[in-house]
């Protein structure tokens, strides 16, 4: 099963952390040690995180089919990090980090660090459309975007309804929506990267 | 209304980077008062931060109830929050759960997109508690008219069946049902848990075989088809037919499938589903080896590790396959990247024979070399090396550096020792090779390794006889070696090695030309560099090597050759030399010194005494005839000798385990009987009579440990004189009775002394309230204290082997000569009954040659004519310790 999902930035700020299993350590020791190791690795390595260092961090040394083992992927700014064990096929892992990144390509619309940074909860959300529980729930894009739609629908209206009075403002909303000019000003000036 | 949205403090998060923490505590005060209020969008406007900062490692275990609050919003968007936060941060043990029971029923029950987000909050907080409460609803879930709902249904039964096994029976009937579902959402869902629930419990699964196979063959989902693929893996060890119902069509997907991903599970599945074997499996296997064999050498770094990985799997079963490919194994070694390296390391040691061994050891030698040469300032070396394989991705030597960090060396470190040892050297053909490779390994590791290569270093020696004169020879380079002494307390300087240089050049000293030479570098003042025990492991090194340098002296002593002045020199150097150590705060260190001391203090007085003594003789006997009157040499010579009068060897495993109990000796049987008689007294005496039973209790737990240790002491000679025995049962005679029952109501008496204790607390005419805890512990000390004093002689002699101490006591001889895979635990195993006993005195050296040194016969007589090992040992024990008091009076 899978038992973390990460996305941490190039200077190893956490944007997204999941776990789906009860960890060892805490889960910012384990997003920094994780971090130094990918950061490390020149890129046109496998995806594969593999170090010495590594099986200390994920508990004890276990049979080797229950190994957990580091899955990553790093996409521009954003590493998407997946930490699983033996059930899962690893060239599959890969498969889905692209989907759960598409997924959240189509909601965001070109989505960049800063969709996650101010819209952490949506994408949990999201999340939670592909992956329940640590097991996968959803590979299809087609249907994963559904669910989110429907879902993100539903969150509005229960807005709208709640705050009659409300234009589209809250902290529930999509990008966007919240987006003051004076916001996207201090976004732009602290720059991607930093908390 | 001017209360910050989690926009808002993310953004104030970015403006206040400096100050971070100061405006955390400001943002999270806000949010207690927020948190608190009536207002459920506030609430939960709250809520959604302290998650944000949780991410961020800050707690918020401490809003617990609140997020519970949050949950139960009759709001959608609310109660999406409150279930985000409870994912994040609950877990089995926060206590709110129990109060989620029915606000989680309610929303099982309500509308569609409430009972997704529930379901998605039950998979992450379920307890067995709430597994079990939930199971009913859960259940009726998977006949939910959503597909979108079943799906998350089926996955959480898993966490339910996983948490509560009461409810799974129950629920794994209707999770097989759901493989029959109309929507292939549910069908795959219902896959993936099958698959993880038949990973711990596979032969529960095995009758949906045929469904599964269907599906198998049918579907087109490729994530579903590996999940299936996976599954088979796990089910078909346990069940034959399958293997074969399987081959066909697997090794059709192997061949036909455009998804890499799933020949790959596929070829997988084949290895671990053990379907390699038969006459089929073999053309299948050939087919698999192939193709991780074209993936091992695709530019597709992420293919080249899981053909990595998967042949690990395949080699313990198909070696020869494997082995076609060594060379392109051997390569990814070098690879520049650690995790192709790690599993390339692994695959390279399943791998291991006798023919490659020392080829692959090589390679992994020079990995060690080439990183400490550069071992500069890791971090710029670690830079540089990144820049030159971002340059030149293809060139062999700037790409191997990237592999500095300690932890990787380690690894490397151990898997030369294991490869070399594994199943006792199995694969090891020259020693010498091996020997010089582990101190190679000592020099260049630079990791904390040193223990293991002592290890096996001592054990090497021990086993392989062949080898000591070699490994002697290495030790002794390795102890004229300043670099290894003096920088003994950097970290990763392996000084360890240097006990087993110490401990073999003194044990094997007869190998050598001249041993004397080795003493000064026993005694060197910079050995405060070391840790005691290599220390103490020196000094006795000393001691040995001097014992037998002299023994020899002694034997070819003559006139012609005047050795005296060596001789005393070197005394006096041993004496000088430990005089550092005696003042050692370690008592090892300080003991051994102390000791050598006074037996090199005797040896001088005796050599200072001796040519006026040797004038004398001179005049009128010849050397030779000398032999049987006094010798001709000082007679202190032959002090240590003993030291070797027996040889170490490797002991079996459960060699200790195998050594007979000595008729007569019954280890259940009260060696000391316990205080019994007064506490029964005590009982009947009542409380008015305490204080007197409670002060003949104890003049009577005297008198017995009195017995005791009188009887022990008895009982070592016991054996030999017959008159003792029946003096001890004169003594306990009166108590026997009690004694038998003693097991029995022993526990009762504490209990009672216990409450009598407690009685007596509240009594204002006894002031014992701090006596009592210490006395009872005196009381059980006094037990077992004369028990252990009487057995350890009985076994621990065969027990150690390691140990600095070893000189003192010698575990059992056995004379076998151990060559390489050390015939040693059958040598051992046999020992107890000690058939050899009697060969393995030709074995030590200069023994009996002496007969006027009673040290000698003394230690030999008792080991020929013993015939249980148990008392051999405890006998010479105390034979040993008599016979130095005299010579040293």
């Amino acid at each position: 099963m899978i038992h973390g999902v990460l996305i941490f930035n190039t200077s190893g700020v956490a944007r997204l952390t999941k776990f789906y299993t009860p960890l060892h350590q805490s889960p910012q020791t384990l997003v920094q040690k994780i971090f130094s190791l990918v950061s490390s690795r020149p890129p046109g390595l496998c995806n594969f995180l593999d170090a010495p260092e590594l099986e200390a961090f994920l508990g004890p040394k276990k049979k080797d089919d229950e190994r957990w083992r580091v899955v990553y992927r790093s996409y521009a700014t954003l590493h998407f990090v997946f930490v699983v064990d033996g059930a899962e096929s690893e060239l599959g892992i890969l498969d889905l980090i692209q989907v759960f990144v598409e997924s959240l390509d189509r909601t965001f619309e070109n989505v960049c660090e800063l969709d996650l940074v101010f819209h952490f909860d949506e994408a949990h959300h999201i999340l939670a459309e592909i992956i329940q529980g640590g097991l996968v729930l959803e590979t299809n894009i087609e249907e994963i975007d559904a669910s989110v739609h429907q879902a993100t629908k539903a969150r509005k209206e229960s807005f709208a309804s709640a705050n009659p009075l409300a234009l589209g403002v809250g902290g529930l909303g999509v990008r966007g929506v919240n987006q003051t000019p004076l916001g996207w000003l201090t976004g732009k000036l602290t720059g991607v990267g930093a908390r | 209304m001017w209360e910050r949205t989690l926009q808002d403090l993310i953004r104030g998060l970015r403006a206040n980077k400096k100050d971070e923490s100061k405006f955390i505590s400001k943002a999270v005060d806000e949010i207690r008062m927020e948190i608190k209020s009536e207002d459920m969008e506030l609430k939960a406007g709250a809520v959604l931060k302290l998650t944000y900062l949780d991410m961020l490692g800050y707690d918020m275990s401490w809003a617990s109830f609140h997020v519970v609050e949050v949950m139960s919003s009759p709001r959608y968007h609310l109660k999406t929050v409150g279930y985000l936060a409870a994912t994040q941060t609950f877990n089995q043990d926060t206590d709110v759960l129990m109060l989620t029971t029915n606000l989680l029923k309610k929303d099982l029950t309500s509308a569609p997109a409430d009972v997704a987000v529930t379901l998605n909050g039950i998979s992450h907080i379920v307890t067995p508690d709430l597994a079990r409460d939930l199971s009913h609803e859960l259940l009726t879930m998977l006949t939910h008219s959503r597909a979108n709902i079943r799906k998350r249904a089926v996955l959480v039964l898993y966490k339910v069946i996983t948490m509560n096994p009461d409810v799974a029976e129950r629920a794994i009937a209707r999770l097989k049902e759901k493989l029959d579902d109309p929507d292939p959402g549910v069908v795959a869902a219902t896959v993936n848990v099958i698959c993880e629930l038949a990973r711990r419990n596979p032969s529960d699964y095995l009758d949906l075989a045929p469904q599964l196979f269907h599906l198998m063959t049918t579907s087109p989902n490729n994530w579903m088809l590996i999940k299936i693929i996976k599954l088979f893996g796990s089910l078909s060890p346990h069940e034959p037919r399958l293997v074969k119902k399987l081959q066909p069509p697997i090794t059709e997907l192997i061949s036909t499938t455009p998804a890499i991903s799933l020949l790959y599970e596929c070829v997988h599945t084949c290895i671990i589903g053990g379907m390699l074997q038969g006459a089929n499996g073999s053309n299948l296997a050939r087919l698999c080896v192939s193709k991780l064999a074209a993936f091992i050498q695709d530019s597709d770094q992420n293919l080249k590790y899981i053909a990595l990985l998967a042949m690990v799997k395949i080699v313990p079963t198909h070696p020869h396959l494997v082995a076609e490919y060594q060379d392109t194994i051997l390569a990814s070694v070098n690879d520049q990247d650690i995790s192709i390296r790690m599993r390339a390391l692994d695959l390279v040691s399943a791998m291991v024979r006798e023919d490659n061994l020392q080829s692959i050891v090589q390679q992994i030698l020079s990995h060690l070399v080439q990183d400490t040469s550069s071992f500069v300032s890791p971090t710029a070396a670690q830079s540089l090396a990144q820049n030159a394989i971002l340059s030149s991705p293809g060139s062999s030597k700037s790409n191997i550096r990237p592999t500095q960090s300690p932890a990787y060396r380690l690894v490397l470190c151990e898997r030369i020792l294991t490869m070399c040892s594994q199943s006792m050297y199995e694969n090891v053909t020259n020693f010498e090779w091996y020997l010089s490779v582990l101190v190679d390994l000592a020099h260049i590791a630079n990791v904390d390794i040193g223990k293991a290569i002592r290890d096996q270093l001592v054990d090497i020696v021990g086993r392989v006889k062949s080898a000591r004169r070699y490994a002697v020879k290495l030790m002794y380079s390795l102890l004229s070696d300043d670099s290894m002494l003096l920088n003994a307390q950097d970290e990763g300087s392996c000084s360890e090695v240097l006990w087993a240089a110490a401990w073999i050049c003194g044990e094997y000293c007869s190998e050598l030309a001249e041993p004397q030479k080795l003493i000064p570098y026993f005694l060197r003042p910079e050995m405060s560099n070391l840790t005691p025990d290599i220390v103490a492991v020196y000094l006795q090194a000393a001691v040995k090597v001097f014992g037998y340098w002299a023994a020899e002296l002694a034997q070819r002593w003559s006139w012609a050759n005047d050795d005296l002045p060596d001789v005393k020199e070197i005394v006096d150097s041993m004496v000088v030399g430990m005089k550092e150590f005696v003042t050692s705060p370690h008592i090892e260190v300080q003991e051994r010194a102390a000791n050598a001391i006074q037996l090199f203090n005797f040896i001088q007085a005796d050599l200072s005494a001796y040519p006026s003594k040797a004038t004398d003789h001179t005049g009128e006997q010849s050397d030779e005839t000398m032999f049987t009157d006094e010798p001709n040499f000082p007679k202190s010579l032959f002090l240590l000798n003993p030291l070797f009068a027996s040889e170490f060897n490797p002991v079996a495993v459960n060699a200790q385990a195998s050594v007979p109990v000595p008729a007569g000796l019954d280890l259940d049987a009260w060696i000391v009987p316990p205080p019994v008689v007064n506490g029964t007294a005590d009982q009947e005496a009542g409380s008015s009579d305490l204080k007197k039973v409670k002060k003949s209790k104890k003049g009577k737990g005297k008198e017995i440990t009195a017995n005791g240790t009188k009887g022990k002491k008895k009982a070592v000679g016991r054996e030999m004189e017959g008159e003792l025995i029946p003096s001890e049962p004169a003594e306990t005679a009166e108590e026997r009775a009690e004694r038998e029952r003693v097991p029995y109501i022993h526990e009762y008496l504490v209990q009672r002394k216990a409450e009598r204790l407690e009685r007596l607390k509240d009594d204002p005419y006894y002031i014992i309230d701090d006596k009592p805890p210490p006395k009872p512990t005196e009381d059980v000390d006094s037990i077992p204290i004369v028990r252990l004093d009487d057995m350890p002689s009985l076994i621990p002699d065969f027990k150690d082997m390691g140990p600095p101490i070893l000189r003192d006591r010698p575990p059992s001889l056995e004379p076998t000569v151990i060559d390489r895979v050390g015939e040693m635990p059958e040598g051992a195993i046999a020992s107890p009954p000690l058939p050899q006993q009697s060969s393995s005195r030709p074995s030590t050296p200069a023994q009996s040659s002496f007969p006027t040194y009673d040290v000698a016969e003394d230690i030999e007589i008792p080991r020929t004519n013993s015939v249980d090992p148990i008392k051999v040992t405890r006998v010479k024990k105390k034979k040993g310790t008599g016979k130095k008091k005299p010579t040293v009076v």
